[in-house]
C-alpha cells in the first residue's frame, strides 16, 4: 500500500508540473507578458526594450520601434499595455523600459501645466527644456493623433453642434464619456468648464473604447472623447468638434527615449525612419487592421515595415 | 468564434495559462505549508480557538481586489508586482486551510485518540501517524476550494497586476470581441475543474482508506 | 505622500461620482442582487431540499459557480447586452444565486426529520409542514448562505466599475489610471470595510437566528411546531 501511494503521489505531481511547464515554458511567471516581437541576432548596442500605453495605436507603433529596431542588428524587445501615461513613465525612469511612443503636445503639458504653446513647432521648441534631465526627445513625425471630442451626426445635426465653442448650450444635459484619466486631464471635463464655459452634467468613465463607441450610438452618452487616429470615428460618422482655442495641443508621434539609449545611433536612425515614412492616414489604417480587422500589432507592424523597405 | 484569432495566437495563449496556473496553485502551496502547523497551533487551544478562527473569517471576507491593492503598502512593492496577488492569494488560502485544518484535527473521534495512546503511540507519532491523516479529507475539501476560487480570483487580479488568462479578459472586452473573452473562460473553467479533480485524485491515491468518505 | 490623503480630504466625499455616491452605487448593487438572487433561489431551493428532487443539481451548482470567473462573466455580459445598471445587477445575481439554492435546499433538507414527522403526524398539509417546521429549523443555513452571497456580490460589485459601473471599484480604477495610489487606497479600504461589516451584521443575524431556532427545550420539535 505505502508503494502504491508513493506512485500515485508522484504520478500526479510529476503530471501537474508538466502540465504547469508546457504553458509555462520559457516565461518568467513573474514578469509581465509582452506580446510579440522579440529579438533578432546578436548586433551591437544594449539590448532594447519598448514599451506602450494600453491603447493600439501605442502597441502599433511600439511594434513598429521594436522591429525597425531589430532589423538594425540590435536586440529589441516590447513590453506592451504597460498602463497610461503616468504608470509608462514611471517604468521608463526606473529603466524597465528604454523608449516609448509618445505625442508632443500631452507630453509637453505633463510637464509643463501652464505651458502657451499651441503650434506644433512651439510645442517641439518648448518640450526639450521641459522634459527632466534623463529623457532624450527624438524627431517627431507628420503623422498626428490628438485627443478629439466628438458627437454622432445626428446630435450635431439636432442640436447644432459643430465645434467646442457650441457645448455651452447643451452641456447641462449631456453626458461625457472619456476613460478614466480623462476626470484629471487639463483638456478633460475641467478644461471644457475653464475654456469653453461647458458645465457637462456628468464624466462616465469608460476604458474600453468600444463600448464608449456603442453607447455614444445608442444615446446614453452624447458627447464621446477619442483618439483621431481611432476608426470607430470614420466607420460611425462622427463629428469631430473643432478646438478653436486650442485647448487640445497638437500631438505629433514623438519617441522618447532614456538619456542613455538616445546616445547610440543605430537605434535612433531606425527610428526616425520609421518617423519619416509615418503618415496620420497611414497610422489610422494600421490600427483599423488591429482594431476592426482583428489582425495582431506585431503582424501589422511587420507588413508595414517590409513595404516601405524598413524591416 | 474567430477559429484564426485563436491559432495565431496559441503561444500568448498557452504562455497565460501557464503563468495563471502558477499564480494560482503555488500560494496554496505556500499556504498549505503555513497553514498545517498553524492549523495545529491553534487546535491545540482547545476554546480559545474560535476567535482566532473568527479573526481568520473576517479576512477571508474582504475582497480581493482591496487586498491587491492594499498590500503594495506593507510589502512595498510596486503596485504592477505580481508579488501582491501571490501573497494575497496566500493570505487568503492560509485563512480557509486553517479553519480546514483545525475542523479535520476536531473531528477525529476522542477514543481512537486515546486507542492510540493506548497502543504505546508519543505525542508526536499520534498526532503525525494518526490524528493528521484522520484530518485529511476535510484539509483536503478545504484545498479544493482553495484553489478553484483562487484560480477564478487570479482573473480579476489582471486588473491591477498582469498575466495570466484575464488578460484575454480585457483583449475581448476593450474591442468588444468575443473569442478572446470565450477563451478565457473556456480554459479558465477548465483549469479549475481540472485542478479539483487532480486534488481529488490525490486524496484518493494517498488515503485509501477515505474513498468512499464524502469529505 | 500620505495614503490617508485622499480618504480624508473632504472634497472627495460629495458630488457625483464622488466617494458618498460611489458607495450608495455600491450599495444599490448589493442590496438589489442579494434580494433578486433570494427572491428567485429561497423559493427553488425549498422546493428541492423539501421534495428532494433535483439536489444533484444543486451539488454540482455550488462547485462549478466557484469555478467561474465574475470578471469574465461581467465582461461578457456588458459586451452583450451594454452598460447600465441593470444589467450589472442581473450577472451579480446570477453569481449570488449558487450560495443562496445551495444553502437553502441543504436547511430544508436537513431539518430535523423527527420535528417533520410529528408535523405531519399532527395532521398538517405539505404547505404548513414547510412554513412552520422546515423553514424555521432551516433558517441559520439560509442566512449564512445569504451572507456568503452577500460577500461574494460585494466583492463582484468591485470588479463592476472596470465595466463602466461605477460603485468603489470606480476609485481603483481612476486611482490607478491617474496614477493616484492614496484614491486607489481609499478604495480599497472602504470596500473592505464595507465587506466587513456585512460580514459581521450577518454573522450577528445568523447568531441570533440559531438561537431561536435551537431553543433550550428538550426537543427541537416543541418549539418548531409552536404557534408562530
Amino acid at each position: 500500500m505505502n508503494l502504491r501511494r508513493t506512485v500515485t503521489v508522484a504520478g500526479v505531481s510529476l503530471a501537474s508540473l508538466l502540465l504547469a511547464a508546457c504553458g509555462g515554458a520559457g516565461t518568467d511567471p513573474l514578469a509581465e507578458p509582452s506580446a510579440g516581437g522579440s529579438a533578432s541576432s546578436g548586433g551591437g548596442g544594449q539590448p532594447v526594450i519598448v514599451g506602450s500605453a494600453a491603447f493600439t495605436e501605442s502597441t502599433v507603433v511600439a511594434e513598429l520601434y521594436a522591429q525597425a529596431i531589430a532589423a538594425k542588428g540590435v536586440q529589441a524587445s516590447t513590453k506592451l499595455n504597460i498602463g497610461s501615461r503616468e504608470v509608462y513613465l514611471k517604468a521608463l525612469e526606473d529603466g524597465s523600459i528604454s523608449v516609448v511612443p509618445e505625442y508632443t503636445g500631452n507630453l509637453l503639458l505633463n510637464y509643463d501645466q501652464d505651458a502657451t504653446a499651441t503650434t506644433a513647432e512651439e510645442v517641439e521648441q518648448a518640450l526639450p527644456e521641459a522634459l527632466p534631465a534623463d529623457f532624450k526627445l527624438g524627431s517627431p513625425s507628420a503623422a498626428v493623433d490628438q485627443d478629439v471630442y466628438v458627437v454622432t451626426k445626428e446630435y450635431s445635426e439636432a442640436n447644432g453642434v459643430t465645434s467646442l465653442a457650441d457645448l455651452e448650450k447643451v452641456a447641462a444635459d449631456a453626458i461625457l464619456g472619456g476613460p478614466s484619466e480623462l476626470a484629471t486631464r487639463a483638456y478633460g471635463p475641467e478644461g471644457l468648464d475653464k475654456v469653453y464655459g461647458a458645465k457637462i452634467k456628468q464624466f462616465k468613465p469608460y476604458d474600453s473604447a468600444a463600448v464608449r463607441a456603442r453607447d455614444l450610438n445608442d444615446g446614453k452618452i452624447q458627447i464621446g472623447e477619442f483618439f483621431s487616429t481611432e476608426a470607430v470615428i470614420p466607420d460611425n460618422g462622427y463629428v469631430v468638434l473643432e478646438d478653436p482655442q486650442a485647448m487640445i495641443l497638437p500631438q505629433n508621434v514623438v519617441p522618447l527615449y532614456r538619456a542613455e539609449v538616445a546616445s547610440d545611433a543605430t537605434v535612433t536612425g531606425a527610428v526616425d525612419a520609421v518617423q519619416q515614412a509615418l503618415t496620420t492616414e497611414e497610422l489610422t489604417a494600421l490600427n483599423k487592421q488591429v482594431d476592426v480587422d482583428k489582425a495582431d500589432p506585431d503582424d501589422v507592424a511587420k507588413e508595414w515595415l517590409t513595404s516601405k523597405g524598413l524591416a | 468564434m474567430n477559429w484564426g484569432w485563436i491559432q495565431n495566437n496559441l503561444p500568448d495563449i498557452a504562455s497565460l495559462l501557464g503563468q495563471h496556473a502558477l499564480l494560482a496553485v503555488v500560494p496554496v502551496v505556500a499556504a498549505l505549508l503555513i497553514a498545517l502547523p498553524l492549523g495545529y497551533l491553534v487546535f491545540r487551544t482547545g476554546r480559545a480557538a474560535n476567535p482566532v478562527l473568527a479573526v481568520l473569517g473576517v479576512i477571508y471576507s474582504i475582497p480581493s481586489l482591496a487586498l491587491f491593492v492594499a498590500l503594495p503598502l506593507v510589502l512595498r512593492t510596486p503596485i504592477l508586482d505580481p508579488l501582491n496577488v501571490a501573497v494575497a492569494l496566500t493570505i487568503y488560502s492560509v485563512a480557509l486551510l486553517v479553519r480546514s485544518v483545525v475542523d479535520g484535527l476536531r473531528s477525529v473521534p476522542r477514543d481512537v485518540k486515546q486507542s492510540a495512546s493506548a497502543v504505546g503511540f508519543s505525542r508526536w507519532g499520534r498526532l503525525l501517524r494518526v490524528e493528521l491523516p484522520l484530518a485529511m479529507p476535510v484539509v483536503f475539501a478545504g484545498l479544493r476550494v482553495v484553489t478553484v476560487s483562487n484560480i477564478a480570483l487570479v482573473t480579476v487580479a489582471v486588473l491591477v497586476a498582469s498575466g495570466g488568462l484575464g488578460q484575454l479578459f480585457l483583449r475581448g472586452y476593450n474591442s468588444i470581441f468575443y473569442t478572446p473573452l470565450i477563451v478565457g473562460l473556456v480554459l479558465t473553467v477548465v483549469l479549475a475543474l481540472l485542478a479539483d479533480a487532480i486534488i481529488l485524485l490525490i486524496q484518493r491515491g494517498t488515503l485509501p482508506w477515505a474513498g468512499g468518505r464524502r469529505a | 505622500m500620505n495614503v490617508f490623503d485622499y480618504l480624508l480630504d473632504g472634497a472627495n466625499w460629495l458630488g457625483g461620482g464622488k466617494i458618498l455616491d460611489l458607495l450608495l452605487q455600491h450599495l444599490f448593487y448589493t442590496a438589489a442582487a442579494v434580494l433578486l438572487a433570494a427572491v428567485v433561489a429561497i423559493p427553488l431551493g425549498i422546493l428541492i431540499g423539501h421534495t428532494g428532487r433535483g439536489s444533484f443539481l444543486v451539488i454540482g451548482l455550488s462547485n462549478a459557480a466557484r469555478a467561474i470567473p465574475s470578471l469574465g462573466l461581467l465582461f461578457l455580459a456588458v459586451m452583450l447586452l451594454g452598460t447600465g445598471a441593470g444589467n450589472i445587477v442581473v450577472v451579480l445575481a446570477i453569481l449570488a444565486l449558487p450560495a443562496i439554492l445551495t444553502a437553502t435546499a441543504a436547511g430544508i433538507s436537513g431539518a430535523d426529520p423527527e420535528a417533520v414527522h410529528a408535523g405531519r403526524a399532527l395532521g398538517m398539509t405539505e404547505r404548513q409542514v414547510v412554513s412552520q417546521v422546515e423553514w424555521p429549523l432551516a433558517l441559520p443555513l439560509v442566512v449564512s448562505g445569504l451572507r456568503s452571497a452577500t460577500l461574494q456580490v460585494v466583492a463582484t460589485a468591485t470588479v463592476a466599475a472596470f465595466a463602466s459601473g461605477g460603485g468603489l471599484g470606480q476609485l481603483l480604477t481612476s486611482g490607478q489610471a491617474q496614477s493616484d495610489y492614496p484614491q486607489m487606497f481609499a478604495g480599497a479600504v472602504l470596500i473592505a470595510a464595507l465587506a466587513i461589516l456585512f460580514d459581521l451584521l450577518l454573522g450577528l443575524a445568523g447568531w441570533g437566528v440559531a438561537r431561536r431556532a435551537r431553543p433550550r427545550s428538550r426537543t427541537a420539535v416543541g418549539a418548531a411546531v409552536a404557534p408562530a
